[in-house]
């Protein structure tokens, strides 16, 4: 099975706050493979919200992106493109 | 060990040991290599075999009255030896004031003196439980960590499969959480498992379609938890027809955790499925089975009992 990884850096302004953890996990939930968001030690589910935001990734910080599955190629495709889009803020 | 410093060691238990730094401000960044604290005995009189270096010292009345009793000269002499063998940091207990040369030769050579108010035997026994603690090896894991009737349960599964909803049953039934969807697992002792959430999002929950619920201030303190030693695992997983699931109990499947073996429970999801209430029976299975009765071996001797009674 197809494993991905990607390192992402956060641009929007107020970091990964609850806002664009939701936009992200509704994402990340509609694709089959298992997605992991890793910042320093901490590992997280990608599709939990509570992961997402127990991170508290502020701007300019970077995390890494694990997709695992057939669609994990996508998956990250389309992660990246959203934290480019800084979320939909600013 | 991953680099633990004397600096990071001081921050954390300045307050619940009470020290003080009094000399080798410049040997804070030192690496604190092994766990274990050691009283330097014969050391002190210039017998350096064996001694236990590489670790924190405490001195104690004994310590501070020998060196006392020496002649300036020799006293500064096994200072300057005991001082010569890698050690990380000195604590003096029982606020003695440390002899003038301990303290010139410690900014010297650049190594941490402390002082503190607390008896030798309690500094010792409080600094060996905390540096078994900060540098015992720990990882994450994506799950939930529920107490249930005592026994310490991961709850994991795929996404969507209903370990939050199960969870939050458990809940209501008076079951306490430690920690949805992250748990942060600690070796203690070498030997046995300890959960916690994270500091941030510690009891709280989401629930799809409610959002982020905090379950501590829903249903009261008594439904939480810090953290807990884990006991058991159960994996939630959407029933797989082709899937042989256990019908005995009698193997035990194990889930493997910083080197620890956790036993392991697959319970298949499937409508009118209960499985909080498959949790808590597998919780008091776990307990009866530490207590040394385990039904299904029991039922098993008794039925091969039955057989080899029976008439053809």
């Amino acid at each position: 099975m197809p494993e991905i990884k990607k390192k992402i850096e956060i641009i929007n302004r107020l970091g990964m706050h609850a806002r664009p953890a939701a936009r992200l996990v509704q994402l990340t939930s509609r694709f089959r493979s298992d997605i992991i968001f890793k910042r320093g030690s901490d590992q997280v589910n990608g599709k939990s919200i509570m992961g997402v935001l127990m991170l508290a990734a502020p701007f300019g910080s970077t995390i890494t992106v694990i997709a695992r599955g057939d669609d994990a190629d996508a998956a990250i495709t389309e992660i990246e493109a959203l934290f480019r889009s800084k979320f939909g803020e600013e | 060990m991953k680099g633990l410093t004397v600096s990071q060691f001081y921050d954390s238990l300045r307050d619940k040991l009470e020290l003080k730094l009094v000399a080798g401000e410049k040997g804070l960044k030192r690496k604190i290599l092994i766990s274990e604290i050691n009283r330097p005995g014969l050391v002190l009189t210039g017998h350096v075999k064996f001694f236990a270096n590489r670790r924190g010292q405490v001195l104690g009345k004994v310590e501070i009255s020998y060196l006392r009793g020496l002649s300036a000269r020799k006293r500064k002499e096994n200072i300057h030896i005991f001082f010569q063998q890698k050690i990380p940091f000195c604590i003096i207990a029982r606020n003695y004031i440390p002899p003038r040369e301990l303290l010139s030769e410690a900014d010297k050579i650049g190594i941490p003196i402390f002082r503190s108010p607390l008896v030798t035997t309690r500094l010792l026994n409080l600094c060996t439980i905390a540096l078994e603690e900060m540098v015992a090896p720990s990882t994450s894991v994506i799950a939930n960590l529920v107490e249930v009737y005592g026994v310490g349960v991961i709850i994991n599964g795929q996404s969507g499969v209903g370990k939050s909803e199960c969870t939050l049953s458990l809940v209501e039934r008076g079951h306490r959480l430690v920690s949805d969807d992250y748990i942060h697992v600690h070796l203690m002792e070498g030997t046995y498992l300890l959960g916690e959430g994270s500091e941030l999002t510690r009891f709280h929950m989401e629930i799809r379609g409610l959002g982020i619920i905090d379950v501590r201030t829903l249903f009261g303190v008594g439904c939480v938890r810090q953290r807990k030693r884990v006991d058991l695992a159960v994996t939630l997983e959407p029933w797989d027809m082709d899937k042989e699931y256990e019908r005995l109990g009698l193997d035990e499947g194990y889930l493997s955790i910083l080197g620890v073996e956790i036993p392991h429970i697959i319970l298949p999801v499937g409508p009118g499925r209960d499985l909080a209430l498959l949790i808590e029976v597998a919780a008091l299975n776990h307990r009866i089975k530490q207590m040394g009765y385990h039904s299904a071996q029991a039922l098993d001797l008794q039925i091969k009992d039955r057989i080899s009674k029976g008439s053809p």
